[in-house]
């Protein structure tokens, strides 16, 4: 980890493509790595979507563009991608006031407050959302008209980070609205009822997911006090967001629109057993927690490339069906 | 990194016991559970914390006399909806922080039905503290010293005025703790933290450190 100020130490920028400060922490080295690689595999994909899409504004889901959302969308695309495999772009165009008649409605203090009190503890290391331009009022806009649109579920921390990348990505709020509230009434489980029932059960899906893929593993960390709902609480409630490198995210998103909640579990398994020799020798609680730590930021899951194949190359047979019934089972078992 | 005295990193400098005990921060949000813990455990401070997404582990040791201290702390979310959760974190806790605001008097209501909760269903030996934080906008103060005072006494807590901002009585407020904790009994303290834990690990925990030798 030598910092001399050698030539490709100057040209590295602070920040990333997203507006993140890297961070003392971040791993140059690995990451710089990557990046020579990826070049190659972006230039790819990107002249094989814009043979799919040619000037098309919009996509119809199709097996071939599941293929390509599984490999990753350029980032030219990714905003019109995601509105369109979601639905979000037929919704606004169905309701075309909607956004602007929340926002233009009265506000219910007791929904915003809670709002407010997290803009400035959003991603406080983005250039986007430091000081009062940029994207904290649009952060703003979004979640209060979430939380007003759906009273019942109102405003849960962590969908201020989901709705920060929304707005990251589509750099429009209205659209990040409308794809949010997509996401939340369409594509997750409830993750963000006030009850966390969803969420919790989710972690208890991850730990039965565990038992069936690696039952050492499984019993190891049991055996030293590890409960699942302490591992993925942030994991599913930011999606991986503030968690995993960023184009990682991006990446998990990609599928997650097009296909589903299945593919969070898939990366979560998928950190976990990539790391199993490492929390395998964990020897009491504390060490384990330090290693779970670690198995989100690791050099492996920068390669995002890589990380996403083996999420669906490495982890045998996933059938929804079978991964849904857990998931009913679990829920059954949180009162 | 001023005021960091006694909370060290255990070097072997001690030959005399260790414990090892689960702590946890409860508390309205934005309250400064976090920043109380970052400035402890890293001796940092930041003006945009991060808000915490279900809770966060860290661990920090403190030495006291001939006796060094761990303390696993759980710092959890303070939305009121991630309630549900917080028994996950505090059941087995041999000590709670319990943070309130002092320029916002309902972040004290708040942490006096923490309080009540802890006391219900907690273990019934925790030691509880009560943070009365930023202390350092004392002109923007709501919640008087006195009024918090005679709360805490009255329910047999410590309290401690903090400031996260200016580290006033972040490490005081552990090593508080540290001190009334017990770190003499049998019984060892990190037992009652795995409740589900089959009794054949037993002997792993206690090998480990788990309690006082
Ligand atoms: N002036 C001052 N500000 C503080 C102090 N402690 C924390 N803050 C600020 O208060 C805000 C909230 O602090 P956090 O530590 O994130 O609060 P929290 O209790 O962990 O909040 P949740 O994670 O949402 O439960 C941050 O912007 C901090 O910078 C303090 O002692 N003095
Ligand atoms: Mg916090």
């Amino acid at each position: 980890m030598s910092r001399e100020s050698t030539p490709s130490n100057l040209l590295r920028s602070s920040v990333d493509g997203y507006g993140f400060n890297k961070g003392e922490n971040f791993d140059h080295e690995s990451y710089d790595e990557f990046m020579s690689r990826y070049i190659s595999v972006l230039a790819r994909r990107a002249s094989r979507w814009q043979a799919l899409i040619g000037h098309k504004t919009r996509v119809s889901k199709s097996r071939k563009v599941k293929r390509y959302c599984r490999k990753g969308i350029p980032s030219e695309y990714r905003a019109m991608i995601w509105m369109s495999i979601t639905g979000a772009e037929a919704r606004i165009r169905a309701n075309p006031n909607t956004y602007r008649n929340i926002l233009l409605s009265q506000r219910d203090e007791h929904l915003s407050e809670p709002i407010t009190m997290d803009l400035h503890r959003t991603f406080p290391d983005n250039i986007y959302f430091t000081g009062t331009e940029g994207f904290r009022k649009p952060l703003n806009n979004v979640l209060v008209a979430l939380a007003h649109k759906n009273i019942e579920r109102g405003y849960c921390q962590g969908m201020n980070f989901v709705a920060g990348m929304l707005l990251i990505v589509l750099k429009d709020e209205e659209k990040a609205f409308w794809l949010m509230d997509t996401l939340i009434n369409g594509i997750l489980p409830d993750f963000y009822a006030p009850d966390m029932r969803s969420v919790k059960a989710e972690q208890e899906l991850l730990g039965e997911i565990i038992r069936w893929k690696a039952p050492e593993l499984h019993a190891h960390l049991e055996s030293i006090g590890v409960q699942w709902f302490l591992i993925g609480t942030k994991w599913f409630l930011c999606l991986f967001a503030d968690v995993m490198p960023v184009e990682t995210v991006l990446r998990i998103w990609d599928c997650l629109f097009y296909e589903g909640p299945k593919i969070l579990l898939r990366v979560a398994a998928t950190l976990i057993l990539q790391n199993s020799s490492k929390l395998q020798a964990c020897k009491n609680f504390s060490q384990a927690m330090d290693a779970f730590k670690e198995v989100t930021t690791s050099a492996s899951c920068i390669d995002c490339h890589e990380f996403m194949k083996k999420c669906f190359d490495e982890l045998g047979p996933f059938p929804s069906a079978k991964i849904s019934k857990m998931r009913e089972e679990c829920l059954k078992k949180i009162y | 990194m001023a005021g960091r005295q006694g909370a060290q990193r255990p070097n072997g400098a001690t030959q005399g016991k260790i414990c090892q005990f689960k702590l946890v921060l409860l508390g309205e949000s934005a309250v400064g559970k976090s920043s109380l813990v970052l400035r402890f455990v890293k001796g940092q401070f930041h003006e945009y914390q991060e808000s915490t997404i279900g809770a966060a582990f860290l661990t920090q040791t403190v030495c006291l006399d001939d006796t060094t201290v761990k303390f696993e702390i759980w710092d959890t979310a303070g939305q009121e909806r991630y309630h549900s959760l917080a028994p996950m974190y505090y059941r087995g806790a041999q000590a709670a922080i319990v943070v309130f605001d002092i320029t916002n008097q309902d972040t004290f209501a708040r942490a006096k039905g923490w309080v009540k909760e802890l006391q219900r269903q907690a273990s019934p030996n925790i030691v509880i503290a009560l943070a009365g934080n930023k202390a350092d906008l004392a002109q923007k103060r709501m919640v008087e010293y006195e009024e918090a005072q005679a709360y805490a006494e009255e329910n047999s807590l410590l309290f401690i005025e903090t400031s996260a901002k200016t580290a006033m009585n972040v490490n005081e407020i552990f090593l508080a703790i540290a001190k009334k904790l017990p770190k003499n009994e049998g019984g060892g303290p990190t037992q009652s933290r795995q409740s589900g834990v089959k009794l054949n690990n037993e002997q792993t925990q206690q090998s480990e450190g788990g309690c006082c030798k």
